[in-house]
């Protein structure tokens, strides 16, 4: 794994929005930055990030199968009573998953360790399938990288291929929906509303808030049409807690992510993996915030909410004193303590987390975030990556 | 290979902020949703070469997307009487949809992006006879009219190119035709509203 500086395109603004993609440059500061890239060996992607992903899925469902009819774990991960059943029924009935990503730490050295999971709710999406995709291939055909590179990237053929098995019979109408005045989000769902689209769906977009109930108890969108499946780009926990919560389970409608996967984008599943399986190669030690077995925790530590996006609200702790925070809005439903990660991918004061994609739980892609401190926020930059030929 | 063989500009050449928008919320009181360039003129909210730009715009995506008939009356089998007219395309005399008007996206600050063309509504959402008033609104204006009226109880409807169902209802914002009746709205949305964080990750 190496840092590899290269020339941008002296057009690259032009390049990328030409394929559509509007938000390469966030608040004025670039987001997709393409001044350097990851390099990485065949080694390291299939032994270090594609093996690790796929097995931690697997513990991930291992977990599930246990947490599901527990209902002391179903408090501990904050998720509202009322709801149980309703997860159950999407576990038992074996409701197919879409997407997630996995953020690792990994410097080219040693097992990747799982810093979480964005199980629910990913974006970097597009950037990740279709940008660098699309980059790789022009650094190739100008000569500053040479022919025979490759890319950690079937994303999009893999999700063209979920879309179509994800529900029978198929084709379907499938709706999906983010919130109104989020450009990224909508850029997300527009995206893999394409993909609907060549996976033969009906495919129509609807804004989360422009939802409403039939009488039927049915959900209809902004044309009252029934919705049948929807892909929501908005979180469960917040689902949960919203004036429709309790129609979610009458309304006999397919949710992809299915709601099963509250139960993984909840930090609190750090905490469970690890005590489920203490020593994984592939992961940090980490305990809920008031367990006394936090004090075998590293002096070097990050408080993470139960429920955080974008890094809001994580605190970098070194023997109680604070290196690194980011303000936000979560935290109510309590905190979970894990070892800081001490392979995490550093040069030139900066600090680069993987995130390795899963699409319908295989492993298939990786983008790289970097930040100048170790805790990635919405305000990280998008880097391109390769494999060496 | 680790990567996709092919990408398929089908999706690097996403249609990504083309596609249809749908209006609701607050911005409703912009009237998106124009029957004509005099009306968009009138509206105020575009300048009138921006009007000219849109309608020349949809004009343009409307003859390349429309159905194409042979005849008048095939076409207003489709889309009812008087609701088609004859062009040219690739050479060929051809019957379509007139342009009953065109939509624009939400954000006016860019002069409105991209304009979508709105057809006369399709025999299936809107039957000859039909009481709705959506229906008789759609009938009773000619496709060239200006000014239409945005009084507190106007609807129309529209059909999409590809055939979907619209009723633009007064204040701009557009609903599908369906018969289904709807308890309430707007149940979703709020906690991502009062954190005013992304919802993403």
């Amino acid at each position: 794994m190496r840092r590899v500086v290269l020339e941008a395109r002296a057009d690259w603004q032009a390049q990328v929005e030409r394929l559509g993609f509007a938000f390469h440059t966030i608040d004025g500061a670039t987001y997709w930055d393409e001044r350097t890239a990851y390099a990485f060996t065949l080694d390291e992607i299939e032994r270090d990030i594609e093996a690790p992903t796929e097995a931690i899925e697997q513990l991930c469902f291992a977990f599930i199968e246990k947490a599901i009819d527990d209902d002391a774990v179903l408090t501990r991960l904050a998720i509202p009573e009322a709801q149980w059943a309703f997860i159950r029924e999407s576990w038992q009935r074996g409701e197919r998953n879409l997407y997630g990503r996995l953020d690792l730490a990994y410097d080219g050295r040693g097992p990747a360790k799982l810093l979480e999971y964005n199980a629910d709710t990913p974006t970097a999406l597009f950037e990740s399938s279709v940008v660098q995709w699309d980059w790789l291939e022009q650094a190739m055909a100008n000569g500053r990288l040479p022919a025979g590179c490759d890319q950690f990237n079937s994303l999009h053929e893999r999700l063209i291929a979920a879309f179509a098995g994800l529900r029978t019979p198929s084709p379907y109408r499938l709706h999906l929906a983010c919130v109104q005045e989020s450009a990224e989000d909508r850029g997300t769902v527009d995206y893999l509303l394409d993909c609907a689209k060549q996976a033969g769906l009906d495919a129509r977009f609807t804004f989360i808030e422009e939802i409403g109930l039939l009488t039927d108890g049915r959900f209809c969108d902004g044309s009252n049409v029934p919705i049948e499946a929807l892909f929501k780009l908005y979180p469960w926990e917040w689902l949960f807690r919203e004036r429709y919560a309790s129609a979610l389970a009458g309304s006999r409608c397919q949710f992809i992510e299915p709601p099963w996967k509250a139960l993984l984008s909840n930090k609190g599943l750090l905490a469970c993996l690890w005590e489920m399986e203490p020593g994984h190669p592939n992961l940090l030690p980490a305990f809920f915030e008031g367990d006394p077995r936090c004090e075998s925790l590293s002096p070097r530590r990050v408080r993470k909410p139960l429920y955080s996006r974008e890094g809001a609200n994580i605190t970098l702790l070194e023997r109680g004193k604070v290196l690194d925070s980011d303000d936000g809005p979560y935290g109510a439903e309590g905190f979970i303590l894990q070892d800081a990660a001490t392979n995490l991918f550093q040069s030139d004061g900066n600090y680069a987390v993987i995130g390795s994609w899963l699409v319908a739980s295989q492993a298939c892609g990786l983008c790289i975030r970097e930040d100048a401190t170790p805790i990635t926020k919405n305000t990280s930059r998008f880097l391109p990556h390769y494999i060496e030929p | 290979m680790k990567r996709s063989t092919q990408i398929g500009l089908a999706a690097a050449g996403v249609v990504l902020f083309a596609t249809v928008w749908s209006f609701s919320g607050e911005d409703d009181e912009d009237s998106l949703v124009y029957n004509s360039l005099a009306e968009c003129r009138a509206g105020g909210q575009l300048s009138a070469s921006q009007c000219e730009q849109r309608f020349n715009e949809a004009t343009a995506n409307h003859l390349r997307d429309a159905r194409k008939f042979s005849s008048t009356s095939a076409c207003e089998t489709e889309y009812g009487a008087g609701s088609c007219q004859s062009a040219t395309w690739n050479g060929a005399q051809v019957v379509i949809p007139a342009l009953a008007g065109i939509m624009l996206a939400r954000s006016l600050a860019q002069g409105g992006g991209a304009a979508q063309p709105l057809l006369p509504p399709t025999r299936d959402a809107c039957p000859p006879g039909s009481p709705a008033q959506e229906c008789q609104q759609a009938r009773s204006s000619s496709s060239s009219s200006g000014g239409g009226s945005r009084g507190g109880s106007y609807s129309r409807a529209y059909s999409t190119s590809s055939g979907q169902a619209l009723v633009a209802r007064s204040g701009g914002s557009s609903r599908g035709v369906s018969t289904t009746s709807v308890a309430s709205r707007g149940g979703f949305g709020s906690t991502s509203h009062s954190f005013s964080s992304s919802s993403s990750s």
